[in-house]
């Protein structure tokens, strides 16, 4: 079995290569569209997703 | 760490980046602190040792002081709020059951990853792939009833809500005083620093992202991503995925994802933790543990979107930001947790 430490390396290059990947298969992103810094105050109501919604 | 946050400010957006930063002081605090949802629900049980609930109660206390109120102050802040339903209730008491067996609940999971624990960095991809699996099969669950979501802050105010999740954590005080008797030592410093450090934490995100802390979606939306783009998956006929929201994540990198992107933090912040020397022990396991802690992390990923969220986006945003979802997913899941620890025993872990 592999030691912890070379899990650890298989885990990050995995989670970092996923990531990668993302970037490159997603949409660009609208950085002219970017969203407030801070929601509080914004007037805009938050839009992401939350593990508590239904749908 | 560094180098990544100033790709999110150039690349993705300043909230994002701030995010991240929030994420990695939850990852520090929750490996730094041990602050283990799923160990301090084990000790009150199997030692009738009250202190990690005692630090998780005041969390829950400090969490609603702050965030209730600031929901009151900012109509932009959204509560947690899942549906009371048949789902929340089996959802919860079999991640109640399952997250024994993992030794994590989702953020237990992910700081365990991140600190390089084999099990929980094994259990994440799969807890991933269950997530998903929940969402896509959530509107059967849904259809065995379910009423609207309540939050205490609109139906109650402010004083109502803070004062009826005051009470009712002063309750849940009380019946742990009943279990463990008299004598029992309740505060230890390492729970009482979590505790602060995460509440404070948690108000921030609340504050920047305009929602609570979460993070079951995060895993969903990362394995809906790859199956999605592996061919296997029509998001347009699932009555979740299709939904306009999760459709527009879909399309668009994880690093503009909320929850996302504090699980990336939560993820370095603990490696960061265990690179300063903070491992946390791991004893080898067998054949058959390591078996049985995979399924178990995958039916606790699978278990935690119909119990809409784990003990962070269910318990701890739901309590704090006043749903009621909240306060049924805690009985549910103890329950769960009760037959847990039982089947942990029996398969040595």
């Amino acid at each position: 079995m592999a030691s912890n430490t070379s899990l650890k390396i298989i885990f990050w290059i995995v989670l970092l290569a996923f990531i990668a990947w993302d970037l490159q298969a997603s949409a660009p992103v609208d950085l002219r569209n970017e969203p407030p810094v801070i929601a509080a105050g914004s007037g805009q109501v938050a839009s992401g997703g939350h593990c508590s919604m239904p749908r | 760490m560094a180098a990544f946050f100033i790709f999110l400010i150039w690349s993705i957006s300043t909230r994002q980046a701030l995010l991240f930063l929030v994420g990695i002081g939850m990852g520090m605090a929750l490996a730094g602190f041990r602050f283990g949802f799923t160990t301090g629900w084990r000790q009150l049980i199997e030692d009738r040792d009250p202190r990690g609930v005692a630090g998780q109660v005041l969390l829950l206390g400090l969490g609603a002081l702050l965030a209730i109120p600031l929901m009151a102050q900012f109509p932009e802040l959204k509560a947690a709020l899942g549906p009371p339903s048949v789902s929340l209730i089996l959802g919860a008491f079999v991640f109640g059951l399952t997250m024994q067996i993992a030794d994590g609940c989702g953020s237990g999971t992910l700081y365990k990853a991140g600190m390089g624990i084999p099990l929980n960095a094994g259990i994440l991809p799969l807890f991933a792939l269950g997530s998903f699996l929940g969402s896509v099969h959530l509107h059967h669950f849904l259809a065995l009833g379910q009423t609207e979501p309540i939050g205490l802050l609109e139906t109650t105010g402010t004083a109502g809500a803070l004062g009826i999740t005051l009470l009712l954590l002063a309750i849940s005080v009380g019946l742990v005083r009943l279990w463990v008797g008299a004598g029992r030592a309740w505060l230890d410093a390492r729970w009482i620093k979590g505790a602060i450090v995460l509440a404070v934490l948690a108000t921030l995100n609340l504050l920047l992202a305009g929602q609570p802390w979460g993070v079951v979606y995060g895993f969903g939306l990362w394995a809906a991503k790859g199956v999605t783009a592996a061919g296997l998956f029509d998001p347009s006929t699932n009555p979740f995925w299709s939904q306009a929201g999760n459709a527009e994540r879909l399309g668009q990198t994880v690093l503009l994802d909320v929850t996302s992107i504090t699980n990336i933090g939560i993820l370095a912040g603990a490696l960061w933790v265990a690179s300063r020397g903070a491992s946390e022990t791991a004893k080898p396991l067998t054949g058959q543990q390591w078996l049985i802690g995979l399924l178990a992390g995958f039916i606790m990923g699978y278990s935690s979107r119909l119990a809409f969220g784990c003990n962070v986006g269910a318990m701890l945003s739901g309590i704090t930001t006043g749903s009621l979802h909240g306060w049924l997913w805690v009985p549910a899941a103890f329950a769960g947790t009760l037959i847990g620890v039982r089947v942990r025993r029996r398969y040595g872990f």
